[in-house]
């Protein structure tokens, strides 16, 4: 059975307006990584905060682990479960220490001084930033500031982690240090559902989920979304550079035994086709 | 320009006056405060600033950060001291129109200047040992009984917390909101008191508008961590009172006996 199980989600923010989520369905399977595609205003955003109860759906109900976001009595359970780590790393920290604010989600939960120590610490040192314990937030760089977001929400120990964006405020090394962090994440075994504008970062993902106008245009493994170059363009969506290189030398009459996702597969792609 | 607010800003160190309990040390700092408003003669006025020299040489933060924060009041000192030079009463030794300078006027100035300087030193003195967190933490705990006038104790630490971690990034974003408007010809500089309030409108309301959209941001955040008041909370970091608590605790009371003889023990002077 899938982890998440979003069915039929309905959603809009005000009671005439238009949907901004039209009937969903989306699964995640347990230690899954997932990247969720679309323009500016396609509703993933909005699907994010609908997968840890932020938002509850108009129409359709949506699963963690068995629990129906709409049950009130299981909010905080489904919160603890899903962590969501949103685009603005400055607003998301409550504390003027980062290690208290990364307690701050645990101190939450009620856990014991000891364990909250103990989650603390583990939490800083699988995002790299430990020696930084004591230091306050705004004399980090936007990468640190994110990473240490991310580490808030591992330190409630979640199964899956919802990222809003995480980069798309932070400059070349602040997404690099962050997509680190991601993936050993994902190695780690925790679930990752991915919201990014970077192809780059979507090509790292088990599966990428496309949206547009709040509905799922097409979904699959990176290689059968991204060689789908046409239908990407038709709905104004970027493809990863080397994919782009290879569907214009197709164009011209080049011939590649697959898509390449990235410069190296390119590469050795192209010197194939030219041998 | 306006980074140079040292009051209220910590600095991380491991001395005996960052180990003491930040609730031990909120207490004496009031204890402190009062003491220095009862010296009334020189025994008793070199006695508390021997102490609390003593501190601040103990506190390991640098004396120009001490510095700092008193060049923020001179001004008032100065003022003060003026004032009161010439508001003493008996024998003047000068003279300038009705402007009488006497013995008991130059006296009383330099236990207002004495007081002013010592009661920045010492409050100065907690803000930079204290983390901001501690000290609305120790607030929130001193603060407890005071849940039986259902008082929301623990909104407002956070309120506090939250405020505190947000001074720094609303400062940079001021300095980033007046750049623009300066780089789109907006005047802040020239121009009367008024007018240069008037100008700083189109600086406040996207600060506002932006302080707005972070709380917001911030809410959901806080949300997405279990957020749910004070109900069932546990701290991280328990406090308890050690040792060092107690000699701290010590140390004053001796120092409150010290000065109270003075004051029983030696003529008062002014």
């Amino acid at each position: 059975m899938s982890y998440i199980s979003a069915s039929g989600v309905k959603f809009s923010y005000d009671e005439e307006g238009q949907n901004v989520l039209n009937s969903v369905n989306l699964k995640v399977n347990k230690g899954e990584f997932v990247a969720l595609l679309g323009h500016n205003g396609c509703g993933k955003s909005t699907m994010a905060k609908t997968l840890n109860a932020l938002l509850i759906p108009k129409e359709g109900v949506v699963y963690v682990d068995g629990m129906d976001t709409s049950d009130e009595e299981v909010t905080y359970e489904i919160r603890r479960n899903v962590g969501l780590v949103l685009q603005n790393p400055d607003n998301q920290l409550v504390a003027s220490i980062i290690e208290e604010d990364v307690a701050f989600g645990p101190e939450n939960l009620g856990i014991e001084p000891e364990e909250i120590r103990r989650r603390v610490d583990n939490a800083l040192k699988a995002v790299d930033m430990y020696e930084y314990r004591t230091h306050a937030p705004h004399k980090l760089s936007g990468g640190q500031k994110q990473r240490v977001a991310i580490a808030g929400i591992i330190a409630m120990e979640p199964s899956c982690i919802v990222f809003d964006e995480p980069t798309a405020m932070l400059d070349p090394n602040g997404r690099e240090e962050v997509m680190r962090t991601i993936k050993t994440l994902k190695e780690k075994g925790i679930t990752v559902v991915l919201i990014t504008h970077y192809m780059d970062e979507a090509v790292l993902a088990d599966r990428v989920v496309v949206m547009d106008k709040g509905e799922i245009l097409t979904q699959g493994t990176p290689e059968e979304v991204f060689s789908q170059v046409h239908l990407m363009k038709k709905y104004s969506l970027d493809v990863p550079q080397a994919t782009e290189l290879a569907y214009k030398l197709i164009g011209v009459g080049l011939r590649f035994s697959k898509m390449p996702l990235n410069t190296d597969e390119c590469i050795s792609l192209l010197e194939e086709v030219l041998s | 320009m306006i980074r140079d607010i040292t009051l209220g800003q910590f600095i991380p160190g491991n001395g005996i006056v960052h180990r003491t309990d930040p609730r031990v040390k909120i207490i004496l700092l009031v204890a402190l405060i009062v003491l220095i408003f009862c010296t009334f003669n020189f025994a008793a006025l070199a006695l508390i600033t021997a102490a609390i020299l003593g501190i601040i040489v103990l506190s390991g933060i640098p004396v120009k950060m001490y510095f700092k924060s008193l060049k923020v009041i001179i001004f008032i000192i100065i003022i003060t001291s003026l004032l009161n030079m010439f508001y003493g009463t008996g024998e003047p030794i000068w003279q300038l129109g009705v402007l009488k300078l006497t013995l008991s006027g130059i006296y009383r100035a330099v236990f207002v200047s004495v007081r002013i300087i010592l009661l920045i030193l010492i409050s100065s003195c907690l803000t930079f040992t204290t983390s901001p967190t501690d000290l609305t933490d120790a607030i929130e705990r001193l603060m407890k009984p005071l849940k039986v006038f259902h008082i929301k104790v623990h909104e407002i630490a956070m309120m506090m917390t939250i405020a505190l971690r947000f001074v720094p990034t609303l400062l940079e974003e001021t300095d980033k909101i007046m750049s623009a408007q300066k780089s789109r010809g907006a005047d802040m500089e020239s121009g009367g008191l008024i007018k240069k309030v008037k100008s700083m409108t189109p600086v406040l309301i996207p600060l506002f508008v932006s302080a707005f959209r972070r709380a917001f941001e911030l809410a959901m955040a806080m949300e997405c961590r279990c957020y749910q008041g004070g109900e069932g909370r546990t701290r991280m970091k328990t406090l308890h009172v050690h040792r060092l608590d107690i000699i701290c605790i010590i140390f004053t009371v001796l120092l409150l006996a010290g000065v109270v003889l003075c004051d029983i023990f030696i003529a008062p002077i002014i």
